[in-house]
């Protein structure tokens, strides 16, 4: 446990560059007219970096240093559940105390648009929070699989579903019906639970791809 | 401990390892030999389980290993590791933390003797002290396997020499399976136990330095002389000059006779004579 841990800490202290990135990004952004953005949006930018600083640039550290495959990967996936609980808890708060300040514009945050607000923001939060850690999990695998071929397969994959999919009006539903259940879902334990065995499969897949990945 | 089968490594169509088939089972300090591409980086990283090997297996303490041994009990260091950018004081704390066995003392004692400063980031390491800095790390880690690949790279005399007791230290403190890969032979003698000469992917040579020493000759003289003195030897090499003939042996030598001079091999030139190439023409 101990070197898990401590995995989890060097994790975490190593990903400053995208803390600054994402804080000046949420600190820095403005937009203009009456309907604006909100700022706490910008916090999911956090979710889209770490997992590249955690596949590319600690992995092979941390492995230098004598930290075992599975303490890495344990380490990670408890970053990741971290982070998105930090981001969401940001988010949450930035859209329960700041953005109402916009008094006479309306304010978009992701939590309303992807429905989750109905539920009241503390399940929104929760919501929000296993979304986030299906986001970073998943780029995680996706990542740790660009130096094979599978990798490239997959990328391949999935633009080409976005392609295929978002023109042919049947097969654009089908796409939309699959975002509408893994984001725009007002039903919290649906959503959740969906999102929780989402991850949970990324998790083994990447397993899966730590056990091949060589160094 | 250690255990290899037919072990076969292929890169596309070169093969790296062919056939090797090892048992290493006591704990010493073992030395990997064997010229530039004859696979010993290769070895080592599939025993680390940091690749995977084409054929064969291969097992540590019983665990077999491939890339997919999310722990298999073996430190391994490589030459030009990268480590975080942090003060050298600040990574081996880190190191101490992720292995479950790592010896903090040993780790400090030798930051102290190398005149590692602590403070200094690791990217302002000069070469030789990033090695050692891996090297600490490696051998204070106390797994059951440690191996080194080149662990001298970018050292000077003096801090060869202090390497070599580091190692002796290490072993004596917590004796296990260390295996040191280099090209600097001669000094490395005096540290070793058992060496391990590896030849275009195929292992030469698996023996006591003591067997060396004890078997490892050379015979010069007249040709018909050294041809009759040698015959039924295991001879490893010749080299013949006019009429006179230099034959070495890695067998029990035969008696002086006047006619002959023979002298004991050193490690190097040993080594030499084994892997059968001298300024690429094969003997």
């Amino acid at each position: 446990m101990t070197a898990i841990v401590a995995i989890v800490k060097r994790l975490l202290a190593s990903n400053q560059i995208s803390f600054l990135l994402t804080a000046l990004v949420v600190l820095c952004a403005t937009s203009s007219g009456d309907v604006v953005l909100s700022n706490g949006n910008y916090t999911w930018l956090l979710a889209v970096l770490t997992p590249f600083f955690f596949v590319f640039y600690d992995f092979s550290k941390l492995i230098h240093l004598g930290a075992g495959k599975r303490d890495y990967y344990l380490g990670c996936l408890i970053s990741y559940g971290l982070l998105a609980f930090c981001i969401s808890l940001v988010n949450t708060v930035i859209h329960g105390l700041i953005d109402p300040l916009y008094s006479a514009r309306t304010v978009i945050n992701m939590m309303d648009v992807c429905q989750w607000t109905g539920n009241g923001m503390a399940v929104a939060g929760l919501q929000q929070m296993f979304f986030l850690l299906l986001v970073m999990v998943f780029l995680h695998v996706l990542l740790s699989m660009q130096t094979r071929w599978y990798g490239w397969l997959t990328d391949a994959l999935c633009v080409a579903m976005i392609c295929v999919f978002t023109p042919i009006a049947p097969l654009r539903a089908i796409l939309a019906d699959f975002f509408q259940v893994i984001m725009l879902n007002g039903n919290a334990v649906l959503h959740i639970c969906i999102c929780l065995l989402l991850s949970a499969a990324f998790s083994l897949g990447g397993l899966v791809v730590l056990k091949r990945k060589t160094l | 401990m250690i255990e290899l089968k037919q072990v076969t490594k292929q890169y596309g169509q070169a093969t790296v390892l062919k056939n090797i088939t090892l048992s290493i089972d006591e704990p010493g300090i073992y030395c990997l030999l064997g010229r530039n591409g004859a696979g010993k980086t290769t070895l080592l990283k599939s025993i680390a389980g940091r690749q995977n090997i084409t054929n064969g297996t291969i097992q540590v303490g019983g665990k077999t290993i491939t890339t997919s041994t999310l722990d298999p009990g073996v430190s391994y260091v490589e030459n030009f590791a990268k480590h975080f950018n942090l003060p050298v004081r600040k990574l081996l704390r880190i190191a101490s933390k992720v292995n479950p066995n790592y010896d903090d003392e040993f780790a400090w004692e030798m930051m102290e003797r190398f005149e590692l400063d602590g403070k200094k980031k690791f990217n302002h390491l000069s070469l030789g002290m990033k090695t050692m800095v891996s090297t600490i790390i490696c051998l204070a880690s106390h797994k059951e396997v440690i191996l080194l690949d080149e662990p001298v790279l970018g050292f000077d005399a003096m801090m060869r020499v202090e390497f070599y007791d580091m190692l002796t230290e290490s072993f004596q403190k917590y004796p296990r399976i260390i295996i040191v890969s280099t090209h600097i032979i001669e000094e490395i003698a005096k540290t070793i136990q058992r060496l391990i000469i590896l030849d275009r992917g195929s292992v030469r040579f698996f023996d006591t330095l003591q067997s060396v020493e004890t078997k490892a000759f050379c015979i010069s003289g007249l040709q018909k002389d050294v041809e009759a003195a040698t015959r039924g030897l295991n001879l490893i090499g010749q080299d013949a000059v006019g009429g006179l003939v230099t034959s070495y042996i890695f067998d029990t030598p035969p008696k002086q006779a006047a006619s002959l001079e023979i002298h004991p091999l050193s490690l190097q030139d040993f080594f030499i004579q084994l892997v059968g190439h001298k300024g690429g023409v094969k003997r």
